[in-house]
């Protein structure tokens, strides 16, 4: 259906009228149209709706089961790109926060802040906005995507992996009056499954980009 | 009144190739318009271009005097757009909150709102079925509960790209009762001759220019014989 | 918006004071006792208020269910902390921070259970309000909220779909196998979602 891409793109293109002052490093962005907040609100849905699947029993050589929260985090910014990244996963845990209990274990409310998991929720969406920043050079040329693309984008998803761990243990420190030493031994269990998770994320990342080439393109 | 001129829309990426629509001059301003001609004519295209949804490559097309590519905003906001599938037009899970969402701009409160989406959808008789899920409701009803949601923003213009094609007979006379009743510029492609008739003028579309424009009975009969003779000349 | 908050909501219907109360009022009482009992030093004190929270709570004839959840979903942090608070400390001093924790839980798990999801979104949104002259724009933001929560069941739906898909195929399945045919439908579906909004004329930000 090339009459539908060519839309969308005319869509973006007529959009650069009326910045906003969200995000974004160019002086004046353009405003974000309905198919940028569809987008935002699915991705926002996803991060919701991951917790509703149990771990899978992933064939990695660890053993690790996977949950699919921190995948779709690091998705959304590899998908999205920064700005809507943020918005897309700072609206979930904005909702968790509020009282919706999406959050992992269903729990929900401003309460999550006393809890251990504080600190890896609250990085989410810097963590999102961290991986679409880094990402960025990798997909300039879209319709050039090689493993150095994917490589890259692991790499990507890997920082801000580093940046939720470390927000972890920081929250944990202090939610729970623990040492850095002691909340570091509660967080490395997870790490190897969100490495297993980040090149997962980087592979399907290249492989939406394919799907639907015009998802980062700005107006000219 | 809609204004094209030495409009071009090329396929994506691949700026070299024969332009899918070309209208050198066009100017609509009758109140019930109908655009025929076949699969992949270029009717869509042309109908995406009076809201904005496909810009023009070169060229302008401009609604009350505002360009859809300088304007996209202010045209969407008075012209609206009805797709073939209701499904991919209705947004909310039930036709009550599909038109909730239409009129957020115009009813700030919440109850307001919900007596005016009940009102509209009492006025196209969908009332019992304002909670029921899209899903549960038949072909008319959705394309009818899509037709109250994209009305209720109130535009201008309703440009409807082969409203009739899921529906069957009785849905299409519902349908064309509905449109024929509007206070709106009507402005819409189809396969359904009939339908077609019931405008002021007819343009026919064909290998994306439009090879016939006026009287519609006459415009139908020209497509009629233009379908016959590429079918006289197949082996 | 309105939407399909009830589906997804820790609302548990009465008709207590706390039910009742304005949401600003639940919320500022949130906030009294979570300052409360962070400045409180000491076990006995923080159990104190702590206990005040669990009686609202069965006031508020919310389940006792309700009270064991957080411990459930947290119960191995809960473990290392009061492990490593009593090693370092005392077992009062587990408590105390135990303590702590579970009364700013339960409290704000008392305004989430008495008041209903849309109430809590209309203050979200009414929250937003006041931030306009910085570009903020609470039409657009309850817009985007709206279609969150009306993508949930259908995204919910299709991880089903295609995890059962994965099983069928075998256990061979990678996480990639699984995950990406749901990202390719979530942003088919947001397109889509974004053209029927431009049909409209809605979700653009006024010019």
């Amino acid at each position: 259906m090339p009459k539908q891409s060519a839309h969308n793109r005319n869509l973006v293109a007529s959009d650069v009228v009326g910045g906003s002052p969200a995000a974004g490093n160019a002086p004046r962005r353009r405003s974000w149209n309905g198919t940028d907040l569809a987008l935002i609100g699915v991705f926002a849905a996803l991060t919701a709706a991951s917790i509703a699947v149990p771990p899978i029993p992933a064939g990695n050589i660890l053993g690790v089961p996977i949950t699919l929260q921190t995948m779709v985090v690091a998705l959304a910014g590899l998908v999205l790109g920064a700005a809507r990244a943020f918005a897309a996963v700072g609206l979930y845990v904005l909702l968790g926060l509020v009282g919706l209990p999406i959050f992992a274990g269903y729990q929900g409310g401003l309460g999550v802040l006393a809890m251990g998991s504080a600190g890896y929720l609250l990085s989410f969406p810097f963590a999102a906005a961290l991986i679409g920043v880094l990402a960025r050079p990798a997909l300039r040329r879209v319709r050039k995507l090689t493993t150095l693309t994917t490589l890259w984008l692991f790499a990507a998803a890997t920082a801000g992996t580093v940046l939720t761990h470390l927000c972890g243990i920081a929250g944990m420190m202090l939610n729970g009056q623990l040492a850095f030493g002691a909340a570091l031994v509660a967080d490395l269990p997870f790490v190897p499954g969100d490495l297993v998770k980040n090149a997962a994320a980087a592979a399907i990342a290249v492989g939406i980009h394919k799907a639907f080439p015009d998802l980062l393109r700005r107006p000219r | 009144m809609i204004k094209f001129r030495d409009v071009l829309v090329r396929p994506d990426f691949a700026e070299d190739a024969a332009p899918i629509l070309s209208v050198p001059q066009l100017a609509l301003g009758e109140q019930r318009i109908s655009i025929i001609g076949a699969n992949g004519s270029g009717k869509s295209t042309l109908l995406k271009l009076i809201n904005g949804l496909v810009l023009p490559d070169t060229g302008t097309v401009d609604v009350d005097g505002r360009d859809t590519a300088k304007h996209g905003t202010a045209v969407r906001r008075k012209v609206a757009f009805v797709f073939t599938d209701p499904l991919s037009q209705l947004v909310m899970p039930t036709p009550l909150e599909d038109v909730e969402l239409s009129l957020r701009r115009t009813h700030r409160n919440r109850t307001d709102r919900r007596n005016a989406a009940m009102e509209i959808l009492t006025g196209f008789g969908l009332a019992a079925l304002a909670d029921q899920s899209i899903y549960q409701l038949s072909g008319g009803e959705r394309q009818l509960a899509a037709l109250a949601s994209v009305l209720a923003v109130d535009p201008d213009v309703l440009v409807l790209d082969e409203p009739s094609t899921l529906l069957d007979l009785k849905n299409t006379l519902l349908l064309r009762g509905r449109l024929a009743s509007l206070p709106q510029q009507v402005i819409l492609a189809t396969h359904d001759l009939e339908l077609a008739l019931d405008s002021e003028r007819t343009l026919v579309v064909d290998s994306g220019t439009v090879i016939y424009d006026g009287d519609p009975p006459a415009a139908v009969d020209y497509y009629r014989k233009l379908c016959a003779g590429i079918r006289e000349r197949m082996p | 918006m309105r939407g399909r908050a009830h589906l997804i909501s820790a609302y548990v219907p009465g008709r207590s004071w706390l039910h009742r109360a304005p949401l600003l009022l639940k919320f500022l009482l949130l906030a009294a006792a979570g300052i409360t009992v962070l400045s409180l030093p000491g076990a006995l004190p923080r159990t104190a208020v702590l206990a005040v929270v669990v009686v609202l709570h069965v006031a508020a004839g919310l389940p006792v269910r309700k009270l064991v959840t957080p411990l459930r979903a947290m119960w191995l942090f809960l473990l290392v902390v009061v492990a490593y608070r009593w090693w370092v400390d005392s077992p009062a001093g587990a408590l105390a921070v135990v303590a702590a924790l579970l009364t700013c839980i339960y409290a704000a798990n008392l305004l989430t259970s008495t008041t209903e999801t849309q109430r809590l979104l209309d203050g979200l949104v009414a929250a937003v309000s006041p931030l306009q002259r910085f570009g903020a724009d609470p039409e657009r933001f309850a817009l985007t909220i709206s279609l969150m929560l009306r993508s949930i069941p259908y995204l919910l739906g299709s991880l089903h779909d295609v995890r059962d898909a994965a099983k069928a195929r075998g256990l061979g399945s990678s996480p990639r196998a699984i995950v990406q045919p749901v990202i390719i439908g979530a942003v088919a579906y947001a397109r889509q979602t974004g053209d029927a909004l431009a049909a409209r004329g809605l979700g653009e930000k006024e010019q």
